[in-house]
């Protein structure tokens, strides 16, 4: 429907900095959604998108157009709210009929969009019901209908799934997806559920302290994270110390990693191994593999898989998630273990909390 | 996550604080000030002086008068304590029949216009009362109503729902594991009570005991009827406010800024021993009200209800009175309507001013609750913070020295509002306003910012947001905060005393000044009317309030 363009944009509060330069392009169509933990500045995103805070500099666009003067009421973006937002004192029905009254489009009009959007959300036979009389799951749906209704450039939806319980929030999701896919309207999309952030998105934004981290695709997020605040806030992952002697570079606990860095190396580097890339060594390593010897802290079979809690000899933490194994599930606390990992599953960080990754 | 909506754009809502702001500094702070300045004038000469200081702490009659008010307020609260404390303590945590009946009527005690007890004692126990000439014919002489023991009982039974009814809540809200908890370590329930209990509600008990203190330093009625010689600084102040008639009223600005500033040193000491007092508490384990047999069970039921009747029996007995045959001001044995047929022959224009002027003023305070409480709530800047604390203000501000500052402000020259009804309905506005502020704004806190962002991201601007959206959620709110501005401004006596003139005479007037006239039928029907009208209101009120005792603290 609409692309969004946002150039230089800033927040303060007082001397808080709660929006650093937020430059972004989102293409008409897609599902690009704000990750990162409470504070990180994708709340204070949205809401200054909708109007709700004024920026202290920048530009917002939708299809080129500024919008970041225009009063929150005249700028066009419909929003779903956290806690729903329905109003109580209406009807469900009036609820999805307010912004086209304000439109002031004709009653006649009003009636037969208002009935066609309650069929999308599925609520069609819930017109005339007050909104204590629905479910949250249903207060949602109105919500959104509400929202779609007055055919907006721009969809918000400040983290709408939060206030449902967890099934629920999974059918919801791809039902969310389902309308916002028929309709192919431009939605941004806030959440700290990086679950639902991965499973929705066509592209991804993790913040953190303000900034954007990375804006890429899911798969891009996982597999290839820019810095290692990505690499640790989506989805967990080990981070090995490594050592470095001239152009020799080893693990802390012993594995030879020389020239797996090509570029410039910084002074301090850690090594990122997600869990699953870990498994529990029974024989000798391939050279395409190494090994990080540990002692077994704790086995937990939570049925699917394992988790292998262990520490090493650097006295680092590991987590291993893998396919249950009666011998290594029986094994005591402080056993001698060993992990193995592929070469190719290693990643390397700058060895702070948005430190780069190199390649 | 959830910042503020802290906007740089002037808006609708801009304008609505600058409108707020300039009322109040209008009709509160410039009168307020007026009152201030002119008590540092000399009467004759106009100059700078603090003489009027000078004479109200060195002569007797001023002195005395300040002791006598101190005194009087002091055990008024006190006597109110002694009441309250155990009333809430035995409906909080004990089984007691009638509990819903023993708040109604505490309630009904504390809306009921205040003058009226006054009058009612004096039917029972002044010179001619009939208590007192039931004991005369007996050849038993009772002790007189009149002077500071009067005084003493009529704000006692007057004032002591506010300690009940703040320290039952509080009580309600006690987390019942502390209780446990001391029990566990130890304490018979007699330590428990003195040394948990107690101090878990004492701000309610603290905040009760204020109310009751600063309403006794501006009660003028009680004073005025039951005084007799016996003066207090609101009396002081009407009677130096008359005898200055026609020059300046300084010696009467003067003792009413006293009158003021002990009211905010009462309020500022309870609330510096508040403030090390702040418990958090989850209520998690609620409290269980245990039942008690015997005659402890009887004593603390007879204690209880004879509490709340006792309290009810003056407006009882105005109610008795207002049906006795009356021939002029005397009764004379029998029942009969004379009495209602003189108020209609004597009085319609009280009537008529009386809710003209109360609706009028009520339809403003609505208005204004509505627009202020938004800006308190939702808007927080250093304005809606001012805002906030203004509406503290009229709490502070006895009728009697609102009323002079009105009257020293509005009057210059060629424009002069003296005794206007747009004068009183002002100054019943002003007063009043903050009974629908606190009601609409307790309200508004529990509706979610989002509502109104919702509607202003469907597209309504922010005048339009707030009446289609925050309006109707906040009516209950609006409607309670109304009643109760209506019940106390119908109700009011001391300002309108010394604005009123013969056009613009009200009910409250009326009654007043039959009382001094000894026309007790007259009076009594009147009283009557009043009561009905707060009575509807209350009932009102409990239709509407979520949680019917808080609603009118």
């Amino acid at each position: 429907m609409a692309s969004v363009e946002i150039t230089g944009l800033r927040k303060l509060y007082g001397t808080v900095v709660a929006l650093s330069d937020i430059t972004l392009t989102i293409p008409s169509g897609s599902f690009y959604t704000l990750l990162g933990p409470s504070g990180c500045g994708k709340t204070t995103l949205l809401r200054t998108i909708a109007g709700f805070h004024m920026q202290n500099s920048g530009q917002i666009r939708v299809d080129g157009n500024p919008i970041e003067a225009l009063p929150a009421y005249r700028r066009n973006v419909g929003m779903v709210f956290q806690d729903y937002a329905i109003f109580p004192h209406l009807s469900v029905r009036d609820n999805v009929a307010f912004g086209l009254k304000q439109r002031k489009v004709a009653s006649a009009q009003i009636t037969k969009r208002v009935a066609d959007v309650l069929e999308v959300v599925q609520l069609g036979a819930y017109a005339d019901r007050m909104p204590h009389e629905l479910s949250g799951g249903q207060q949602q749906r109105v919500g959104l209908a509400r929202a779609i209704v007055i055919e907006p450039k721009v969809l918000l939806m400040d983290e709408p799934l939060s206030n449902l319980d967890a099934r629920l929030r999974v059918d919801l999701r791809a039902e969310l997806r389902r309308i916002q896919n028929e309709l192919g309207i431009t939605t941004i999309y806030v959440t700290h559920d990086q679950e639902e952030a991965l499973a929705m998105s066509d592209t991804v934004c993790v913040m953190y302290g303000g900034v954007i981290q990375q804006a890429a695709s899911p798969l891009d997020i996982y597999l290839r994270p820019e810095n290692r605040f990505v690499a640790t806030f989506v989805g967990a992952n080990n981070f090995l110390g490594v050592a470095q002697d001239g152009d020799r570079l080893t693990l802390k606990t012993g594995a030879d990693l020389t020239g797996a860095i090509k570029g410039e190396r910084p002074a301090t580097i850690t090594c990122a191994i997600r869990p699953e890339a870990l498994r529990v060594a029974t024989g000798p390593v391939a050279d395409h593999q190494i090994r990080v010897p540990a002692t077994l802290r704790e086995v937990s079979f939570i049925g699917r898989e394992m988790e292998v809690f262990g520490t090493t000899q650097a006295g680092e933490d590991l987590k291993c998630i893998a396919r249950p194994d009666p011998a290594v599930i029986e094994l005591q606390p402080g056993s001698p273990i060993e992990f193995l990992a592929d070469r190719a599953d290693l990643l390397f960080f700058e060895d702070s909390v948005t430190g780069a990754r190199l390649t | 996550m959830k910042a503020a909506a802290a906007r740089l754009r002037p808006d609708f809502w801009t304008g609505v604080t600058i409108l707020v702001l300039a009322v109040l500094a209008l009709l509160l702070i410039v009168p307020i000030l007026r009152v201030l300045s002119l008590s540092f004038v000399d009467a004759d000469t106009g100059a700078f002086t603090v003489g009027n200081y000078v004479e109200v702490f060195t002569r007797n009659y001023y002195l005395k008068g300040l002791k006598n008010t101190l005194f009087v307020g002091l055990m008024g609260t006190l006597g109110a304590c002694l009441l309250g404390v155990p009333l809430a303590f035995f409906t909080a945590r004990f089984h007691i029949r009638g509990r819903a009946l023993i708040s109604t009527l505490a309630i009904l005690v504390l809306v009921a216009p205040p003058f009226i007890g006054a009058y009612a004692w004096i039917m029972m126990l002044g010179s001619n009362g009939f208590i007192t000439n039931f004991f005369a014919s007996l050849g038993i002489s009772t002790p007189t109503i009149y002077g500071a023991h009067g005084i003493i009982l009529v704000f006692t039974l007057k004032f002591f729902p506010f300690v009940f009814l703040m320290t039952q809540t509080a009580l309600n809200s006690v987390n019942k594991s502390f209780e446990d908890a001391a029990e566990n370590l130890g304490c018979t329930p007699w330590q428990r009570f003195f040394k948990v209990t107690m101090p878990l509600v004492f701000p309610a008990i603290s905040t009760g005991a204020i109310i009751c203190f600063v309403l006794s330093i501006a009660d003028f009625g009680t004073p005025a009827i039951l005084g007799r010689g016996f003066r207090t600084l609101s009396t002081i102040a009407y009677a130096s406010y008359r005898s200055e008639l026609g020059g300046l009223p300084t010696m009467a600005v003067t003792v009413s800024i006293i009158m003021m500033a002990i009211s905010m040193i009462a309020l500022v000491i309870q609330r510096r021993i508040l403030a090390r007092r702040r418990y958090a508490s989850s209520l998690t384990n609620l409290p269980v009200k245990a039942k008690l047999g015997g005659a402890r069970n009887l004593l603390m039921h007879v204690f209880c209800h004879g509490v709340v009747l006792l309290a009810m029996f003056p407006n009882l007995v105005v109610v008795y009175t207002s049906f006795l045959k009356t021939k002029g001001p005397v009764f004379v044995g029998g029942y009969g309507l004379e009495s209602y047929g003189r108020i209609l022959h004597d009085a319609p224009e009280a009537i008529r001013n009386s809710f003209l002027f109360s609706l009028a003023a009520v339809v403003l305070i609505s208005a204004f609750s509505a627009l202020i409480s938004y800006v308190i709530v939702r808007r927080e800047t250093a304005a809606s913070g001012a805002i906030d604390f203004l509406m503290m203000m009229p709490y502070l501000v006895p009728g009697v020295v609102m009323a002079i500052g009105f009257v020293t402000t509005f009057r210059s020259g060629s424009f002069d509002l003296m005794s206007t009804a747009a004068l009183l309905i002002m100054i019943y506005f002003i007063r009043r306003l903050p009974y629908g502020v606190r009601s609409t704004t307790s309200n508004l806190r529990q509706v979610k910012p989002s509502m109104e962002e919702a509607a202003i991201n469907l597209g309504a601007p922010p005048l339009v947001a707030f009446l289609k959206v925050t309006v109707p959620l906040i009516l209950p709110g609006l409607i309670v905060g109304s009643l109760m501005s209506f019940i106390t401004a119908i109700n009011e006596l001391s300002s309108t005393l010394i604005i009123y003139d013969s056009g613009t005479i009200t009910m409250p007037v009326k009654i007043y000044l039959a009382v001094l006239d000894g026309e007790f039928g007259l009076a009594a029907a009147l009283s009557t009317v009043l009561l009905l009208c707060t009575g509807i209101c209350v009932y009102t009120v409990f239709r509407f309030a979520e949680n019917r005792d808080s609603a009118f603290l």
